[in-house]
């Protein structure tokens, strides 16, 4: 499992989540330079990279933003060097500039940017369907449903990038990015890194203009000659039952259309795609040529609908295409195998042996009462205590909240349920200064140290420059901490522990033109709540910057110093049930005792952050002697 | 040997250890040559919220993800995420849940006013369970673990009563030699003692309602 496989130098089977053989087919492939900002469902990439870089000699960083990590895998791949840049699909809309230039300008060195799509929006803000960035950048874009193949393909993109001169896109979905299969390990065959001379003429990397349109008809030949490839390419398989009725699916959907076969007791043909751009039209049309009836298996946009449609209208007019556009699929949310089966069964008009409904119903019947366990902050997570001191601050002044991505995101949630806006990474300052040109309210924009320094740098120039009157808080709790707490510009190392510059928030923001900066600690809960307060009713550009290491990563050092992490307890006989400790603060280390009602802290749990402690008007939240 | 089917769906709360239960249960299978697949749950989903994660063993499964009523085992680390994925159960399915509840934040917000109010127990769980199967073992997981050396082992001790189930196809010489694999090295003896605590305590709670080895 995980980076002992990963490293492994000779063949054998490993259990691999496909993150992890993303990382194994690059190190298969001799890949030189990594950089990438962590994402979810795409981060393992990143830290497996990490995990293993102080074993190997590729160089690797941990870049500010998607934008800058594909920028640098370019320059590395214009230079010759083997590349891979990861991100999540939102994280593509960051890069994607680069990532239609890139096409035109090709690159030496085999490119290959991972990005992976979020259907059912688990942990991103929209259930975008990244395929659109194959054919809109004429990228070729490969496909896997399972580990073994995403290895397979890295080492396939590798030689196609390399031979055709231009980047691969690899999309993925989560249901593919996180799952773990017994994976087949080759050989790692690595040469040792160097530096390679510069060998281009002048501008053989700048487009613009009349070199754009020269780029441009180059690379529609490029894509017809790859297209023409993944006519033949095994990369595509068809399975050839010689029935009438046929499905045509790729990725996660594959996965799930399989089983929703052996769920139905049926063997229709199917053809699996794993190369989705250019698509191999002819292939495609052979496919159908035999079919009465087709349908289309993908999650999100009726991506190979369309296409299924068009090849139709002249291979085979009289086939019926069911997907998306006859109602028997959703475009919304994530699909899996009963969803499928239902889907395949309403065409077919028979029924799966489990009727899912009906189980479905019993089982929300069986959970009546059952609530619910979303995900909340951890308890010692410094953002609970930001929030309250916040609130706290805010008691009776009417404002709105321009709130960020990233673990404080969650406000919005229960109890606080607070945020009045979300919408991209580094948006809040934006946002926010719209709001303040049409708002009557106090605003305030908040956001986390690696999101500022990810995007929502030039906003704040932005504000500053235009002197907005809104107040920044940052929260800033050293690393990126929703992805796993990964090291950002504000630490003083990088990827694998390799020493890093640090930059000071402050020293960052007052160069760029703001010396109203206040800094609290907000585990000094109640003492945070006037500086607060004082700092909101100041005209802005103001900034507050609420400075607590995440509670985890904290906790992490502890253990690795050997430091032992202590424990709070409610003493019973002082506790005068005032909730304060529970009431919009929601810690899960926190609950009541059935009997008594009063507070009762889970020692397994409780971080001794010591928040709930500075609350309790009655102070019987006390530290946990030895063996209490 | 003939690979039998055997899909379980694995869930608790978020930090209590699921995925390195699912890695070690996949790296066994991968030393002794079973096919397994497994879809999990990273990213946001994993702060103190609950998490699952689909394991599946057969030559044939496809899917990473379970179909509704299809799982064979629940094995759960919170009764409460035992209850909260009842429908992947398959009718008689085995249910191994820790005798353990993490109360959910909004539950004890709700006892802040209702002053009446019990939280879900875990009994109540097991009674709801019993209305899809017969087959529930409640293991006092924490309490093994301690017994163990650390409360930080429940999971291991759960793998080990999950090791006890005839229909498990997977070989309990691989899963201690994958525990050794993929714990960190200190940790090895305290978690092959909660693997034999768990086994120990399936042979009274889940032997005598299922085919055990």
């Amino acid at each position: 499992m995980g980076a002992a496989d990963v490293v492994r130098e000779g063949a054998g089977k490993a259990f691999l989540l496909c993150n992890e053989a993303i990382v194994r087919g690059a190190l298969e492939a001799d890949v030189k330079v990594v950089s990438a900002y962590p994402g979810s469902p795409t981060t393992e990439i990143l830290d497996t990279f990490s995990e293993v870089s102080p074993k190997f000699d590729f160089k690797m960083e941990i870049s500010a933003n998607e934008k800058v990590a594909l920028e640098t895998c370019g320059g590395a791949s214009m230079v010759g060097l083997r590349t891979m840049t990861s991100m999540k699909s939102v994280g593509m809309n960051v890069a994607s500039d680069s990532f239609f230039s890139l096409s035109y300008t090709g690159v030496k060195g085999g490119m290959v940017v991972v990005m992976a799509d979020d259907p059912h929006a688990h942990s991103s803000q929209t259930e975008q369907d990244g395929r659109s960035f194959g054919p809109n950048a004429y990228v070729p874009m490969l496909e896997p449903s399972n580990p073994t193949e995403a290895k397979r393909m890295v080492k396939a993109a590798y030689a196609l990038s390399e031979k055709y001169g231009v980047p691969v896109l690899m999309r993925t979905t989560t249901r593919v990015s996180h799952q773990s299969g017994i994976v087949d390990l080759e050989p790692l065959d690595r040469k040792p890194f160097q530096k390679l001379p510069w060998t281009h003429p002048p501008g053989r990397f700048v487009t613009v203009a009349e070199a754009a349109r020269t780029f441009k008809h180059a690379l529609l030949e490029r894509t017809k000659r790859i297209q023409e490839e993944f006519e033949a390419s095994d990369l595509n398989t068809v399975t050839d039952t010689g029935s009438d009725f046929g499905i045509i699916t790729s990725g996660a959907g594959y996965n799930y259309a399989a089983e929703a076969c052996r769920i139905l007791g049926i063997k229709p043909s199917i053809l699996k795609l794993g190369t989705t751009y250019p698509l191999p039209n002819k292939l495609i049309a052979g496919f159908i040529k035999k079919l009465k009836t087709v349908i289309i298996v993908e999650e999100l946009q009726p991506y190979l609908e369309l296409h299924v449609t068009a090849i139709a209208k002249d291979a085979n007019p009289s086939v019926r295409i069911y997907g998306k556009w006859t109602g028997h699929f959703s475009e919304a949310l994530e699909y899996n195998p009963n969803i499928v089966a239902d889907g395949i069964a309403k065409v077919l008009g028979t029924r799966p042996p489990v009727d899912y409904g009906a189980v479905l119903a019993k089982a929300a019947e069986l959970k009546a009462g059952l609530m619910e366990r979303p995900p909340t902050f951890c308890p010692g997570c410094p953002h609970r205590a930001t929030l309250h001191a916040l609130q706290e601050a805010t008691r009776g002044t009417k404002h709105i909240l321009a709130t960020d991505i990233g673990c404080y995101s969650m406000s919005f949630l229960k109890p606080l349920e607070y945020g009045d806006s979300l919408l991209s990474m580094g948006a809040c300052m934006g946002v926010a200064a719209g709001l303040q040109y049409a708002a009557q309210e106090k605003v305030i924009a908040m956001v986390g140290d690696s999101t500022f320094w990810h995007a929502t740098m030039p906003g704040l120039v932005n504000a500053i420059h235009h002197n907005d009157d809104l107040t920044l808080i940052i929260l800033d709790n050293e690393v990126t901490a929703m992805t796993g707490q990964q090291p950002d510009p504000g630490r003083d190392y990088n990827a694998g522990g390799q020493p890093a510059k640090p930059l000071v928030l402050e020293k960052v923001i007052e160069a760029m033109g703001i010396s109203d900066i206040t800094i609290v600690d907000p585990y000094q809960v109640k003492a945070a709540v006037v500086p607060i307060k004082q700092a909101l009713s100041r005209k802005g550009p103001n900034v507050i910057i609420s400075r607590r290491a995440c509670a985890l990563y904290a906790d992490r050092n502890k253990r690795k110093r050997g430091e032992t992490i202590g424990t709070n307890k409610v003493e019973k006989e002082v506790c005068k049930r005032p909730y304060t400790c529970i009431r919009g603060f929601y810690c899960p280390a926190i609950s009541v005792d059935d009997d008594d009602r009063k507070a009762f802290i889970t020692k397994e749990l409780c971080d001794r952050c010591d928040v709930c402690a500075k609350l309790c008007p009655f102070g019987s939240i006390r530290p946990r002697q030895e063996g209490g | 040997m003939p690979e039998k089917e055997f899909s379980i769906y694995l869930s608790g709360v978020g930090g209590q250890g699921l995925v390195l239960l699912s890695n070690i249960i996949g790296s066994a299978c991968a030393a002794a040559g079973i096919r397994a697949i497994t879809g999990e749950q990273h990213g946001l989903s994993q702060r103190s919220g609950s998490i699952n994660v689909h394991l599946r063993i057969g030559p044939e499964v496809i899917s990473p993800l379970i179909p509704v009523g299809g799982a064979d085992a629940i094995l759960s680390l919170d009764s409460l995420e035992a209850l909260r994925y009842v429908e992947y159960l398959r009718p008689g399915g085995v249910v191994l849940m820790n005798d353990r509840i993490q109360h959910p934040t909004i539950e004890t917000a709700a006892h802040t006013k209702d002053k009446v109010a019990k939280y879900m127990s875990v009994e109540d769980v097991k009674e709801r369970l019993t209305k899809v199967t017969d087959k529930i073992a409640v293991i006092d997981a924490m309490k093994l673990a301690a017994e163990a050396g650390t409360s930080l082992t429940e999971n291991v001790v759960m793998l080990g009563a999950l090791s006890t189930l005839e229909a498990f196809p997977v070989p309990e010489d691989a899963l201690k030699r994958s525990i050794e694999e993929n714990v960190p090295k200190k940790a090895v003896e305290v978690n092959l003692k909660a693997f034999d605590l768990g086994k120990k305590a399936a042979h009274d709670l889940l032997c005598n309602i299922v085919k055990c080895r």
